[in-house]
Formats: structure tokens, C-alpha cells, sequence
């Protein structure tokens, strides 16, 4: 991918039906780019960054050699999917039913 | 050793932290983050994943008792809605289960391929036939063998009916084979018709109790019924003696109104023309048979347009397509799902399966979708085939094609029957006149030509020279 396909496909994402945002956050839970307001996104960030730090110690404390890939958190409302990698993360919230 | 370097790298990112702006980024920080190598390579695969996500169309979460639409009252939201990828199908019992209950009915789930039903239904009599009550749906009804109409719930976590109509000579005491809601949002019943010729109607609107509205009876021993299209009123019905009646529910004029006769056999299904278009076939409907045949049939004739005749054995269900009018589904005892398009070939059938190991199939129904057919068979399994887009799909001009083809159909019967009788055909009127039962008769020569004769006036009608075999 190149670098300017990185703003392209974020429209991209954020235009598909259901899509409510898209919030890129580095290892420390410090959002890099985001289609939502200042507090969500920094709100999603925090919450998001914890939740996800206790999953990854989860699956590598049941088994130490594995390692947290992909991770989605479906409530009543929406659904939001997060995938992590060592430096960052990428979270999408989406409504599933609309 | 540990704790203590533990200690001092927490102290550490603690400062850094505290040095760094708290949870903030500059806005040049971010540019260099977002144009790095790294980031790219991070993005590239994520999004790629996230767009596979996003793009799934199933929903494992949806309940269809709706009890996740119930606002903070607890109170029901209405819903109007129907489920096109449920299918209800009764069974008869289980030999190998004998102390389960005679009435089983399942409700599978056709968008996932799951190996067990969404809901597990059961009442003491077998069910002889289940449909989705149309305008509740929540709600499942099943008649009996007893004669008992049961109503089932999602809503409530049994698996035993809700509600159950008398078991009394007031109602029906035969085995129930039709049931039907018929009507609109605001005025439906439920029609139910045993088969000692009783018809009752039903009120849904005082649920939980099933309200006798009105009865009437005629023996005829119903096996199958059908509403045209957009009629609450007007209803045909099949019976086992290979007759096919035409009803009304309401007027001077109550109950059985004409019968039409065709079949050799009982009647197993019959099924009134659904798919809704320019031109108007609601009069259309098709009857499948023990005798073997299928016939169609118009509510304005009382002997068949068209009679189908590739089968080799009992046929049990026949099916119009939701969807394309000149196309209907048919099932016989030897495992042939068979599908003909009018407009297409009425000789024999445009596309055809056979069920592994050949097992009698009892019942076929189109989905809402037109797109998939479901098949019912002896040994309790319920099959679901696709239908290609080139059959399953009407063109533009199939209502019109259909149309011409209703409207030669009488000169299309006589037709055909004589070429089948080709040779034996001779052009003698005297001869002809035992042989047809209409004033039109035809003949073929040797040289392409077919003539057709109107005996009442012993003119010429028409002469249109072709090529026939």
C-alpha cells in the first residue's frame, strides 16, 4: 500500500453503510487520526487501549505462545472491531443492522 | 534483580510520560507517524481485514422473538415484518423416537447452515400441515390430525403450543390438511378446512384465544386449498375424489360453488398463479395429482387448460414461482423436483433434479426470494436447492409471453394430440367428430401441414403451412 492509499482507503472505510467512525491510536493508546469528534475519539481511545491490553494478556496467559489478532466487541447498539498490532491500532465502529 | 529494574523502567516511562504532552500528539507528530514505513505496513493489513469485516451480511445475533426490540416498559414493539430465510415444516412422527410427542414441527433458519431448527415445536396430534401466521410473526400454526388447530409462540420459551382450538364438533374433527391467514393487516382470519369438507374461519385478533368466526361444511374431502392472489373471499380446493371446487367464504352464495373435473386421482396439491405482474393470472392455477399428471386450470373453465404429463408416479405437491409467472415447481414419489416454464417448453420440464436415493417427496415451496426451492421428503429431510438466474428470473415480457400462451391454449391441446396421433388421424369428419370433444379438431398431412377444422360450420378455419416434427 502506498502512503497516499492510506487517506483513501480511510474514506473508503468510513463511507461503507453502518459506519459510524474510524480511530487510529498508537501503542499508548494516543490517537493519530480519527473521523470522530475530539472527546469520542479520545474517550474510544482510553477504553479501547485497556480493554484491549487485558485481551492481549489474556490469550498469552492461557498460552503463551499465542497472541491477540483481531478483536470485536458486539453490543445492542453497534459493533466495534479493533485490530492491534505491536506499534498500533485500528478501530472501526460500525451499526451491523442498518 | 527483577522488581528492582522493574521499579526503576516503570519510574522511567512514568517521566516520560509526564514529560510528553498528556495524551496528545502534535499535529506534525501525527503526520510523521501516518507517513511512516511502519504505519503503512500496519494499515495496509488491518484495513484489509476490517473491509472483510465490515462487508459480512449475516447477523448470528438476531433474535426473531424480538424480545430485543422490547423498549424499557417491556412492552412489544410492533413489527411488520416477515423472515424470507425461515421455513416451517411439520413432520409425522419419528420412528426411532417414540416417546416424542406425534407433533413435530421445526423452524430452520435458511441463511446459515446449521445442522439444528431455530425452534423445536410439539403438540400430542401429528401435524398435518404448519404455516407462519401471516401478520404475527411470532407465531407458528399447525393443523392436526385430531382436528385441533395449535398456535405456537417464539416469544415463550415452550415448546408446546399457546393455544389450541376445541376438540369439539363445533370445530373441526377430522385431520386438518389447509391452513391459511388471509386478509390484511387490520382484517385477516385464519382459514382452516378438515377433510371431512368443514371450513372454519378464525379471528387471530383476540390472541391469545382463537375466536370461532364462521363454519360451513360440504363433503368433499379436502386435501388442498388456495386464495387467488388478492382475494379473501373466493377459494379453490382439491379433493381426493380428483375433483377441484371453487368457494366463496361470504355472500348469498356460501360455500361450494362449481366443480371442475380432470384428474384420475386424489388431489395432492394445488396451488393458485402468485406472481404479480402487468398482465393479470390471478384466474390461473395448477393441481398435481395421483394420476401422474399436473394440470393447469383457469377459475373461468371448468376442464384443464394444460395437463403435464412426464411424470411417472404419484405427484404430491405443485408450486407456482412467487415471482416469475409462467414458472411452477412439482414433486413426485420417485424424487424428481421438476420445474416448468410455460414460456419455455410445455412438453417437458425446463430443469429437473432427482433427490439421492430417490425418496418420495412430499411438499415443495418456493421462498418469497423466487430464487430457492425448499423440498420435503419421506425420509424427514428438508432439502433447499438455488434456482439459476436464468430460470429463476423473470424477463420483462414474460407476463405478455404467457398471456398469447392462455390464449391459444385450446388450439395448443388439440394441436398436440394430434401429432401424437399422427399417423391415425385421418381428415374424415365423421371419424374426427368421436375423437374431439370440442367443435375445433386438426389433422396434419405429410407436407407441413396443419390444418384445423371447425366442425359446427365444416369450413376451413385456418391453414398455416409448417414445419412440425
Amino acid at each position: 500500500m502506498l502512503q497516499a492509499e492510506v487517506e483513501e482507503t480511510i474514506k473508503r472505510i468510513q463511507s461503507q453503510k453502518g459506519v459510524q467512525g474510524i480511530i487510529i491510536v498508537n501503542a499508548e493508546g494516543i490517537p493519530i487520526k480519527s473521523t470522530l469528534d475530539n472527546s469520542s475519539t479520545v474517550q474510544y481511545a482510553g477504553n479501547v487501549h485497556q480493554l484491549l491490553m487485558k485481551a492481549r494478556g489474556m490469550v498469552r496467559d492461557i498460552d503463551p505462545q499465542n497472541d491477540l489478532t483481531f478483536l470485536r466487541v458486539r453490543s445492542k447498539k453497534n459493533e466495534i472491531m479493533i485490530a492491534p498490532d505491536k506499534d498500533y491500532f485500528l478501530i472501526v465502529i460500525q451499526n451491523p443492522t442498518e | 534483580m527483577q522488581p528492582a529494574l522493574e521499579h526503576q523502567e516503570e519510574k522511567d516511562s512514568q517521566k516520560e510520560e509526564e514529560e510528553a504532552p498528556p495524551h496528545e500528539l502534535t499535529e506534525e507528530e501525527k503526520q510523521q507517524i501516518l507517513h511512516s514505513e511502519e504505519f503503512v505496513t500496519f494499515f495496509d493489513h488491518s484495513s484489509r481485514i476490517v473491509e472483510r469485516a465490515l462487508s459480512e451480511q449475516v447477523d448470528v445475533f438476531f433474535d426473531y422473538s424480538g424480545r430485543d426490540l422490547q423498549d424499557k416498559e417491556g412492552r412489544h414493539l410492533s413489527r411488520l415484518v416477515t423472515y424470507p430465510e425461515l421455513l416451517v415444516a411439520s413432520y409425522s412422527s419419528n420412528e426411532d423416537a417414540p416417546h416424542e410427542p406425534d407433533g413435530v414441527a421445526l423452524v430452520w433458519n435458511m441463511k446459515y447452515k446449521k445442522t439444528t431448527p431455530e425452534y423445536v415445536f410439539h403438540c400430542q396430534s401429528a401435524v398435518m400441515s404448519a404455516a407462519f401466521a401471516q401478520f404475527h410473526p411470532n407465531l407458528v400454526v399447525g393443523g392436526t390430525y385430531s382436528g385441533q388447530i395449535v398456535l405456537w409462540d417464539n416469544r415463550s420459551n415452550k415448546r408446546t403450543p399457546v393455544q389450541r382450538t376445541p376438540l369439539s364438533a363445533s370445530a373441526h374433527t377430522h385431520p386438518v390438511y389447509c391452513v391459511n391467514v388471509v386478509g390484511t393487516q387490520n382484517a385477516h382470519n385464519l382459514i382452516s378446512i378438515s377433510t371431512d369438507g368443514k371450513m372454519c374461519s378464525w379471528s387471530l385478533d383476540m390472541l391469545p384465544h382463537l375466536e370461532l368466526v364462521f363454519k360451513q361444511s360440504k363433503s368433499v374431502a379436502v386435501t388442498s386449498m388456495s386464495f387467488p392472489l388478492g382475494d379473501v373471499n373466493n377459494f379453490v380446493v382439491g379433493s381426493e375424489d380428483g375433483s377441484v371446487y371453487t368457494a366463496c367464504r361470504h355472500g348469498s352464495k356460501a360455500g361450494i360453488s362449481e366443480m371442475f373435473e380432470g384428474h384420475h386421482g386424489p388431489i395432492t396439491g394445488l396451488d393458485c398463479h402468485t406472481a404479480a405482474g402487468p398482465v393479470d393470472f390471478s384466474h390461473l392455477f395448477v393441481t398435481s395429482s395421483f394420476d401422474w399428471t399436473v394440470k393447469l386450470w383457469s377459475t373461468k373453465n371448468n376442464k384443464p387448460l394444460y395437463s403435464f404429463e412426464d411424470n411417472s408416479d404419484y405427484v404430491y405437491d405443485v408450486m407456482w414461482s412467487p415471482t416469475h409467472p409462467a414458472l411452477f415447481a412439482c414433486v413426485d414419489g420417485v424424487g424428481h423436483l421438476d420445474l416448468w416454464n410455460l414460456n419455455n417448453e410445455t412438453e417437458v420440464p425446463t430443469a429437473s433434479v432427482t433427490v439421492e436415493g430417490n425418496p418420495a417427496l412430499n411438499r415443495v415451496r418456493w421462498a418469497h426470494s423466487g430464487r430457492e426451492v425448499a423440498v420435503g421428503d419421506s425420509e424427514g429431510q428438508v432439502h433447499i436447492y438455488d434456482v439459476g438466474e436464468q430460470i429463476s428470473v423473470p424477463r420483462q415480457d414474460e407476463w405478455t409471453r404467457l398471456r398469447t400462451l392462455s390464449k391459444i391454449q385450446l388450439n395448443e391441446v388439440l394441436q398436440l394430440w394430434a401429432l401424437k396421433h399422427i399417423y391415425s388421424f385421418s381428415c374424415s369428419k365423421s371419424q374426427c367428430r368421436g375423437r374431439t370433444s370440442g367443435r375445433l379438431f386438426a389433422c396434419v398431412d405429410g407436407v407441413g401441414h396443419l390444418d384445423l377444422w371447425n366442425l359446427n360450420n365444416e369450413t376451413e378455419v385456418q391453414k398455416s403451412p409448417r414445419n412440425i416434427i
